[in-house]
């Protein structure tokens, strides 16, 4: 059931088999493939910036609210839930800097066999590349579903930890259609309500897809240039 | 029978995975997913997330990020060159000479960054030329430089003891404590190394600097006392109890702010590098933390970790032959992988081990840190070795025979950790108790 079909084909196939035929075509029509991935692979550079420039936005978050939690304790003030949101940021910080890393070479690997010869060092690239694209794609799907049940069950905080109801209705707003919108405002109430799960969990599922997406741009651009984007990697 | 059979799945799997080349918090991951589906009815996918999710929204593991923040701050600042400058004239007092700048500086560094790759830059980029201009002898500098760098693996803050730390639930304040008294120890031997090479090997010894007064000493060493300052003021605040090791970690990140301010040497340039490469690194240790985190929930499933405990009870082995065993085992493995790696790879297994044994999982935190430092400087992978090699051009046989002392005096350091449990111990258990 974790498979249901998505647009008649089951969800497996979209995940899995259609970015490897991509990988498989591209690899056949080097010239062509490369001609209309190029604008693709710039937009992509600039998203995984991005993406990283937002994970260390959410570290200098840990650090001020550490900060205030701080001073609050010294100032005999309580700070609710300071350590619930310190552990959300730390999570946005990971999971967005997921692919960023991978593409500046952050990430660790045992390379013995990829140093060993020129041969073994492109297949097995490719190989590595393959499983990981795999591993990450499957840690995405199941990263997604987990935060659409969070939101489904109204999962919410085993902690203190509050968050104004209009910032939760902020987010509802991207993913119903505008008809609905004045309803959805009309019955947001300025109140603080328990954090529900799926707001930091929201992170995630951005940062495993990105993650996702990071592998097999690499695997495609190292099958069509003969290397991949990935910078500086001490191997 | 069939934990048999699921270990060597696991055992085969993780190899394969690993040695082609998979990053290891993927590579975890796939093992983990294999073993879950081959021996259990549960969802993997959704057990999978449960656990990285609490994993990694974790309040103990802010700690990882802020640390790592701290030395990219201060990595980025002028403070190896001063190091050098400040170190030099009081080191000149010591048999040996310069050489123990190596050990010092190492020291200092390890105490403000938990890497020992960065410990190794940091000190090595002006102690090496140095040491070379004044004619000491190059086994003797690139030895004593792959040696100590691992000191930064040891004494706070310490990337692999936070790891170990969350991986087993301990208190991450305790865990750096105890390894303050073992590293300086460590440190120490690492010195007696440079004395005995001093009396030793006296035609090797080069020829003294002119010598300085105090008060130009202190003016040399004027950029050092900051530093020191600031080390003291982070561990001293979570033995004190006044501060948690995150908010000692924001301490930590706020003081180096301030010095390399203080220093001109921090721009907006600068300011957002140490940013951006501090978050990598950290994500780098939450995808290992996440891969070990699925895959100590697999192995818990399949019982392999209890009827491993089991097992090796049953041989009835004293607390002694068991490290004696472990020492081996994770020599063995440092070979091929990272301190981080090995200790979330082994921990789901080892842990229930050591508690059955009655060892004290602390001083177990101290111990594992100073086998995997080992593992940085011993062939065919090891970390500190490629960084000495993009440094100095030498062969990684050459740097690795000129580290053999160091390792020595490691498992030298093992022993006397066994015959004196304290000096990991005595620190944690006479420390106040850390609020929240």
């Amino acid at each position: 059931m974790d498979w249901k079909p998505f647009i008649g084909l089951p969800l497996w196939f979209w995940l899995f088999v259609l970015p490897t035929l991509l990988t498989i075509a591209s690899w056949v029509l080097k010239e062509k493939a490369r001609k209309i991935l190029t604008p693709i692979w710039r937009f992509l550079n600039v998203l995984y910036t991005t993406s990283g420039i937002i994970a260390a936005f959410f570290m200098v978050i840990i650090l001020l609210l550490i900060v205030a939690q701080m001073i609050a304790r010294w100032s005999g003030v309580t700070f609710h839930g300071s350590t619930e949101f310190a552990g959300y940021a730390m999570a946005a910080t990971s999971f967005f800097a997921l692919a960023h890393a991978l593409n500046r070479g952050a990430h660790i690997r045992v390379s013995i066999l990829l140093n060993l010869n020129n041969f073994t060092k492109r297949w097995v690239d490719i190989f590595a590349l393959f499983v990981a694209a795999i591993i990450a794609t499957y840690f995405a799907r199941y990263a997604i579903k987990a935060n659409i049940f969070s939101e489904m069950l109204n999962d919410r905080t085993q902690g203190q930890d509050t968050v104004p109801e209009w910032l939760l209705t902020l987010f509802e707003t991207l993913v119903t259609s505008p008809t609905q919108w004045a309803v959805l405002w009309s019955q947001t109430s300025s109140d603080m309500v328990y954090t529900p799960l799926w707001l930091p969990q929201i992170p995630m599922s951005i940062g495993t897809t990105l993650l996702a997406i990071a592998l097999w741009d690499n695997l495609i651009r190292f099958v069509v240039l003969d290397k991949s984007n990935i910078k500086g990697e001490m191997v | 029978m069939t934990e048999i059979y699921a270990t060597i799945i696991f055992l085969v799997v993780l190899f394969g995975l690993l040695g082609s080349s998979v990053w290891v918090g993927l590579a975890l991951m796939g093992v983990a997913w294999v073993g879950l589906e081959l021996f259990t009815s549960r969802p993997a996918g959704d057990a999978m997330i449960t656990t990285i999710w609490t994993g990694a929204s974790s309040w103990t593991l802010t700690a990882l990020p802020l640390f790592i923040w701290m030395g990219e701050i201060l990595y980025r600042t002028r403070l190896s060159q001063d190091m050098f400058r400040g170190l030099a004239p009081w080191m000149r007092l010591l048999p040996g000479g310069l050489l123990h700048t190596n050990i010092f500086g190492c020291t200092i560094f390890a105490a403000v960054s938990g890497s020992s790759a960065a410990t190794l830059t940091t000190v090595g980029k002006m102690s090496i030329p140095e040491l070379r201009r004044r004619g000491y002898p190059e086994y003797m500098i690139i030895g004593t430089l792959a040696g100590a760098a691992t000191l930064g693996l040891m004494i706070p803050p310490s990337l692999t003891l936070i790891v170990y730390g969350v991986t087993i639930n301990e208190s991450i304040s305790k865990l750096f404590l105890a390894g303050v008294i073992p590293g300086l120890v460590l440190a120490t031997l690492f010195m007696s190394y440079i004395v005995a090479w001093h009396f030793v090997k006296k035609s090797e010894r080069p020829e003294a600097d002119k010598s300085m007064s105090f008060g130009e000493m202190f003016a040399e060493s004027r950029f050092l006392i900051p530093v020191l300052v600031l080390v003291f003021a982070v561990i001293g605040s979570m033995y004190f109890g006044w501060a948690t090791a995150t908010e000692a970690a924001a301490v930590g990140v706020i003081g180096a702010l301030v010095l390399a301010t203080s220093q001109g040497s921090l721009n907006l340039s600068t300011f957002y590098e140490s940013l951006m490469g501090a978050t990598r690194t950290s994500a780098m240790i939450a995808l290992i933390l996440m891969g070990a985190a699925f895959l100590s929930l697999a192995m818990g499933f399949t019982g392999i970790p209890r009827a491993l405990a089991t097992f090796i009870d049953g041989f009835e082995l004293s607390p002694i032959a068991l490290i004696a065993m472990l020492t081996v085992f994770y020599i063995i493995l440092g070979m091929f992988l990272d301190g981080i790696s090995s200790v979330v790879l082994t921990m789901a297994i080892v842990e229930p081990m050591i508690r059955q044994a009655g060892i004290d999982v602390i001083w177990f935190g101290i111990f594992i840190v100073i086998v995997v430092e080992m593992a940085q400087v011993t062939p065919p992978i090891g970390f500190n070795l490629f960084v000495l090699q993009g440094m100095t051009t030498h062969e990684i046989s050459y740097i690795a025979k000129t580290a053999i002392p160091m390792v020595l005096l490691m498992v030298l350091m093992v022993v006397i950790m066994v015959i004196w449990p304290e000096l990991a111990t005595w620190l944690p258990d006479n420390m106040r108790s850390t609020p929240g």
